[in-house]
């Protein structure tokens, strides 16, 4: 039996039929073509699924969309259309923090909640806010580079 | 190239803006109108006779709209290969746990799971060969009874079980170990580890009658894929379109043809699009992964550190089929050989067949096992005869127009450079603190040669398109190295150039992304390309102008006279006024194989590494001794790629490669059971690196020029993946003083045997 939801998307209210084992991820993509949201392994291992919910990044492949009312959720559209973090963006771009790009988005949303709630970590937070995303192609080096580059504070070791 | 503008700068790559936004179309967001959902049945035994398969059910079930087993395809019908012994779908015996049995289509991927459970399949189990070398032994049971009757490549040695066996003889190594004052005879052995590219294997097929058959997929070798493409459907290969869509990673693993003549039979049955994806489950049990190996290496060497000779027999587990084994055999045994002169080598590399998943490409096939094991002994050889391994290395290592164990000469060689500053880099000869260990490994790397070709054109919009036939995945190969090869060869910015992959429809006909290869092949078509359209550019303009061409210049969208600027004409002006239209030209390049001596090699479909690439990496490690956890506390890798096109672009190549060398090294492991079924098909129980498990990577760049490549360029894509599990098993020797010989070395092993150490032997009972 479809039920009927309403999610906050990158600002705007979707009100959806759906069914009720339907994860966020797969209304993000399917139900509302946001497809900068990537999928894998559906098991929460990954982290290419990630977007931020009530300002916490989470894997949307282990949320049901049934529990993904009633807080903001932020896609990458949604963070490349609000522009905040413009300058992470940019600093992916330039530092070579992007290889295949699957994992990118993920990433990104992982870093933008980082910065959001502490913009000065340290080294050891920048690796621990980081460390539920894999990236198969980069080393991480270049990324966490990219994101000291974005950091409005200054990163202690 | 005098006053390069591009050739060396750390500018962005094509793609970098779209991914960083989350618009980037990659192959899993790629959809047709009205498409249906593929799925695939595979065997849950690692080795049965199939007795009947029914689909009656899953045909009847609502919304399902084809099902395909062997029993709908041509009889007897195998596929393209070095050896072709491998079914598209298996009919009477399944070899493997995974093998593909029944693909279905149907209109939601619900139902197409649906489908596949009501298809009744009735198999006797038989016992696997699971270790090969029971499979290679006399009277093993065989794993292709018809072997023999297999057509394959001419030149191959093969024998029951032991799909290829390469040789490589130079010089007498009995003689030379009787003159030895030392000789060292150990045992490595290492697992497979999987590509775990972060985009699944996904295709989406349209084969419609009275249409071009075409397939789109997350391919990096595209005219292999219409080759068995066209052979499943019986058409000519220029009559197939396979479009190549956006790449989330490959390493190899997006090579072959998994899906795409599984989907393009169920679009045809079903005359409907039909998308066909590889769910990671699937993917981690019957991938194309890494060959798992054993190698008995024997080395003597004199006091003075001079190796005469070495000895090396690999046995490499193919899994059921021949699949790329046979290549890659060889591959390891010019790896075996190593950057070394040694006078007398004997080197056996067995690809045997048991009952796994066909082990395939995966980023320097062959590379790691065979680097583990030599660097690996290496370290024991200084050792025995009291040497530092980098005084040991130095003293045996390939310097410029030296003669390869294979009989060819290598030039442009940077390693002895490679060396001096990957160690200096993690001060070497500084001695390490308690718990402490530092550890190195040499190597050299192929340039994988072939034909690629590239159009250049400027459209009536005075824009500058480059196009090429094979996709960029991931490396910036394409969208980084070859944008900015064009561009240079123009003269004009990168931003006037836009890069388009084409599809096989083109024409531009391409050996891949793929053997380290793409900047150098790709990279130099385009080079020839756009030198060619900047002559036609500038000839036209030499009329409208009125200036001899030689007296012109590029810039800025542009062509003006270089004393009096002011005399210009713009592109799109020059465009819109050209007579003939569109400007355009196209090039290829098949560059010379390397040459080297025939009589040294037997059953080597890859006997030479063509103008080849020098690295060294050196890692420190700390060894916790209660629980044997392993720091990489400082890893710098030297490569010398001949010359940097970007140098951004070659550091993420060698960080990235050393990642997933770090996990080969300490935790990645593709494990099967003593029966033959594998166990570890999610990320969960299969152990990726993390960025909490990784140190800041220091890539070293070295330029000893190629007379290959655009600029000097030569190959790097796989180099880096090579040396880390040597590197790091001779740090945890140097830290713990006990060599661990197999991979991973997880921190068990380590606390296991630091534990034995430790403890005095139990006293006997009596």
């Amino acid at each position: 039996m479809p039920i009927t939801i309403s999610l906050d998307v990158n600002g705007k209210t979707h009100v959806l039929d759906i069914q009720p084992q339907e994860t966020l991820l797969q209304v993000l993509r399917e139900r509302l073509g946001l497809m900068g949201t990537k999928a894998n392994c559906e098991e929460g291992e990954c982290g290419a699924c990630t977007v931020l919910f009530d300002n916490k990044p989470v894997n949307s492949c282990l949320l049901l969309a049934v529990r993904a009312q009633g807080s903001p959720i932020v896609t990458i559209e949604g963070l490349t259309e609000d522009g905040r973090h413009a300058a992470l963006q940019a600093a992916f771009v330039q530092e070579g923090a992007i290889q295949c790009g699957y994992c990118t988005p993920g990433f990104l949303l992982s870093s933008a909640a980082l910065l959001d709630r502490n913009p000065a970590p340290t080294q050891d937070e920048i690796i621990f806010a980081l460390s539920g995303n894999i990236c198969r192609c980069t080393g991480y080096t270049k990324i966490v580079r990219a994101v000291k580059k974005a950091t409005p504070g200054v990163v202690s070791e | 190239m005098t006053n390069a503008k591009t050739i060396g700068q750390r500018t962005p790559r094509q793609d970098a803006g779209a991914k960083a936004a989350g618009r980037f179309v990659y192959g899993m967001d790629f959809q047709l109108p009205g498409q249906l959902y593929g799925a695939i049945l595979r065997s849950p035994h690692p080795h049965a006779l199939i007795r009947s398969i029914d689909t009656r059910r899953a045909q009847s079930l609502e919304g399902v709209e084809s099902v395909l087993t062997a029993k709908e395809l041509p009889a007897g019908l195998l596929m393209p290969g070095v050896v072709c012994d491998q079914p598209l779908l298996a009919s009477d015996r399944v070899r493997y746990h995974g093998e593909p049995v029944a693909a279905v289509a149907a209109r939601t991927p619900a139902v197409a799971e649906q489908a596949l459970q009501l298809i009744t399949i009735e198999y006797q189990p038989l016992p696997a060969l699971v270790d090969p070398e029971e499979a290679m032994a006399p009277g093993a049971p065989l794993v292709h009874e018809g072997w023999e009757a297999y057509q394959a490549e001419q030149g191959l040695v093969r024998e029951r079980n032991i799909c290829c066996h390469a040789t490589l003889r130079a010089g007498n190594v009995e003689a030379a170990f009787a003159q030895a004052d030392a000789v060292v005879e150990e045992t490595y052995s290492t697992e497979s580890v999987h590509q775990s590219h972060l985009e699944p294997r996904v295709a989406t097929a349209q084969v419609l009658p009275g249409q071009v058959p075409t397939v789109y997929t997350n391919t990096q070798l595209p005219y292999w894929i219409r080759t068995n493409v066209a052979h499943v459907l019986g058409v000519p290969e220029e009559t197939v379109r396979i479009v190549t869509t956006g790449i989330g990673g490959a390493f190899g693993s997006k090579l072959y043809p998994q899906i795409e003549p599984l989907a393009a039979l169920l679009s045809q049955r079903a005359r409907k699009p039909v998308r066909l994806l590889v769910p990671l489950s699937d993917e981690l049990l019957a991938g194309l992964p890494r060959h798992p190996t054993k190698t008995r290496v024997k080395s003597g060497v004199m006091r003075d550190g001079t190796l005469v000779a070495l000895q090396a027999t690999m046995v490499m587990d193919g899994g059921a089929y021949a699949g790329s084994t046979p290549e890659i055999a060889s591959v390891a045994v010019l790896c075996l050989a190593g950057p070394y002169h040694t006078p007398n080598v004997a080197i056996d590399v067995f690809g045997v067949l048991t009952h796994k998943t066909n082990f395939g490409a995966y980023r320097g096939p062959g590379g790691p096992q065979s680097v583990f094991a030599l660097e690996t002994h290496l370290d024991e050889v200084a050792s025995r005869i009291g040497m530092d391994p980098l005084e040991l290395r130095l003293r045996n290592l390939l310097d410029e127009g030296d003669l390869a164990p294979n009989g060819q000469i290598v030039t442009a060689v940077g390693l002895r450079e490679a060396v001096e500053r990957a160690t200096r880099a993690i001060d070497w000869h500084e001695p390490a603190r308690p718990n402490h260990g530092k550890g190195l490994s040499l190597g050299w790397w192929t340039t994988t040669l072939q034909l690629s070709s590239s159009e250049a054109l400027l459209d009536e919009n005075g824009k500058v398109f480059v196009r090429v036939g094979t996709q960029e995945i991931g490396t910036g190969a394409i969208m980084g190295g070859v944008r900015q090869i064009a561009a240079e060869a123009l003269g004009l910015d990168v931003d006037d150039v836009m890069v388009e992959v084409q599809d096989t429809l083109s024409g531009l006909w391409d050996w891949g992304s793929q053997g380290s290869r793409t900047v150098s092949n790709v990279g130099r078509a385009a080079q020839l390309a756009c030198q060619e359209l900047r002559l036609k550019i500038l000839t036209l303009a030499e009329q409208m102008l009125e200036t001899n061409r030689d007296l012109l210049e590029m810039a800025e969208g542009c062509v003006f006279a270089k004393e009096s600027p002011r005399d210009r004409i713009s592109l799109k002006e020059l465009a819109q006024r050209s007579p003939e239209g569109v400007l355009r030209s196209r090039a290829e390049s098949r560059p010379e194989p390397a040459t080297y001596d025939k009589t040294r090699l037997t059953s080597c479909l890859y006997p030479a590494f063509h103008h080849p690439s020098f690295h060294c990496h050196a890692a420190e490690v700390e060894v916790d001794p209660g629980t044997g956890e392993v720091r990489v506390l400082r890893y710098a890798a030297a490569h010398d790629i001949g010359h940097a096109i970007n140098p951004t672009l070659i550091e993420g190549q060698i960080e990235g490669g050393v990642m997933q060398g770090i996990g080969m090294a300490l935790m990645e492991e593709v494990l099967y059971d003593s029966k033959g079924f594998r166990t570890n098909t999610n990320w969960t129980d299969y152990k990726l690196p993390t960025i909490a498990d990784l140190p800041e990577i220091e890539a070293i760049i070295v330029e000893h020029p190629s007379t290959l490549g655009p600029h000097g360029s030569k190959g790097l894509g796989e180099s880096p993946v090579l040396h880390p599990p040597a590197a790091i098993a001779n740090a945890i020797a140097a830290a713990t003083g006990e060599r661990f010989r197999s991979l991973p070395v997880t921190a068990e092993k380590i606390a296991l045997a630091l534990d034995k150490a430790a403890k005095p032997a139990p006293p006997q009972r009596r």
